[in-house]
């Protein structure tokens, strides 16, 4: 009798025809795109999102074309962080027109059309056990909205991923077959909580296609407002992390205010010190960032 | 997955596929080319989601393309596009703005279309036709 592996085809069913058709609607959607950039953290809460956006700010201002996907399905923040919650996802002539900040950074971001406090939820047919299938949705609405999207042409794509170190791995072999070249930015704050698990996640991605550019050191201290001086938020970390520095943004409440009324497209002239250093070292990271995806691998 | 007439020692293939019935089973018939034995693949509420999940259309080849959906989760979203019309509080569609929504892919597709529709009945329009898409798309900056 013969085995699996005798047979050609599969029986009619078309299914892995389908999932080849949809990496190629993928593929032919991000045709314009020069480089997505992958940007993913260890842990939660350690300022993926808005060092996402301010790295979008940062690229945008030296003359790029750059758009955000906000991938964290289920905490997504990017429609807040760009002004855009009530921005409708609106049809163009191929798919979804591509949203745009006044400054020209286009979001797609599942916070634009889902009511605040709403959770993401699929209707199941199994009812209860969403954690068998959840994640295989989770990527087929990923693979949609890369397909459905009219990108046109941009320098950068930037995915904001969901937090941990087992996703980034499961992204990057996801990413790494939807067309562009695919480079990863690891997020971390200077706490050996969290570089412990980014160094984790820098083992894992090594093992894959992707390119890693380096890590950035979020909440790097913060200005005092009484001296000026930059002062330590986290006790001094140990553990190293086998991948390039590309910058460290200091931490400040007033840009964390601003923030939350939509990431500002310049510092306000009224803004603190502060404010301008965590933008200053956000340009940093963007002028590290820049030659290090233009090197070859 | 595939299936075997040990009889024959020949791969079957899929002669007919029905959507998910209100347990969530699907039913997939398959037949064998040379000797006509036919078995039915009966999955349970967890194998038919594992498929679905992928976005797939599931159905002998060339149904999907004749307009012949056996996908599960289409049906799904049908239910929400139902809902969404049901929503819509009489703002009806032309045939040359639904045609632009339909090349939205079907799942984000209701999500737009409440969108659209929210946008049309605050800015007073009992209909939306393409002008009303490009004036939101304007209005929006897209």
């Amino acid at each position: 009798m013969r085995t699996y592996f005798d047979l050609s085809g599969d029986g009619g069913s078309g299914i892995l025809a389908q999932v080849e058709a949809q990496r190629r609607e993928i593929a032919a959607a991000l045709a314009g795109v020069r480089r997505l950039v992958a940007v993913a953290s260890g842990t939660g809460g350690v300022g993926k999102s808005t060092l996402t956006m301010g790295l979008a700010q940062a690229l945008r201002r030296r003359g790029g074309e750059v758009a955000i996907l906000d991938a964290d399905f289920n905490g997504p923040t990017q429609a807040r962080l760009a002004g855009l919650e009530a921005t409708p996802w609106l049809p163009d002539g191929r798919g979804l027109a591509l949203p745009r900040r006044r400054d020209g950074i286009g979001v797609v971001s599942l916070g634009s059309v889902l009511a605040a406090a709403a959770p993401m939820e699929f209707r199941a047919l199994a009812r209860g056990d969403g954690h068998v299938w959840r994640a295989t949705r989770e990527f087929t609405l990923l693979g949609q909205l890369l397909a459905a999207v009219a990108w046109g042409a941009l320098d950068v794509l930037l995915v904001d991923l969901p937090p941990g170190a087992e996703r980034t791995v499961h992204y990057a072999e996801y990413l790494a077959g939807c067309g562009p070249e695919v480079a990863f930015v690891l997020v971390t704050i200077p706490s050996d909580l969290s570089r412990g698990v980014v160094a984790r996640s820098i083992t894992a991605l090594r093992a894959t296609p992707c390119r890693l550019l380096g890590y950035v050191e979020n909440m790097a201290g913060y200005r005092c407002r009484g001296c000026g001086e930059v002062r330590p938020l986290f006790p001094a970390a140990t553990i190293p992390l086998d991948a390039p520095l590309l910058g460290a943004v200091p931490f400040d409440p007033e840009l964390a205010a601003l923030c939350d009324r939509g990431w500002p497209a310049a510092a306000p002239e009224a803004a603190g010190a502060g404010v301008a250093a965590a933008l200053d070292a956000l340009d940093d990271v963007a002028g590290s960032l820049l030659p290090a995806l233009e090197t070859a691998r | 997955m595939r299936f075997l007439c040990v009889a024959c020692d020949e791969p079957m293939k899929l002669a007919e596929a029905g959507p998910p019935d209100g347990g969530g089973s699907l039913t997939a018939v398959f037949a064998c080319a040379r000797c006509g034995h036919r078995i039915a693949m009966l999955t349970n509420p967890w194998e038919t989601e594992m498929v679905t999940s992928l976005g797939i259309r599931i159905g002998p080849a060339g149904e999907a393309e004749a307009g012949a959906s056996r996908c599960p989760f289409s049906g799904v979203v049908r239910e929400l596009e139902a809902e969404a019309e049901a929503g819509a509080d009489g703002v009806a569609w032309t045939a040359a703005a639904l045609a632009r929504l339909e090349n939205i892919p079907e799942f984000v597709r209701p999500m737009a279309r409440q969108g659209v529709e929210h946008y049309a009945r605050s800015h007073g329009h009992s209909e939306i036709d393409e002008r009303v898409l490009d004036e939101a798309r304007q209005r929006f900056g897209m």
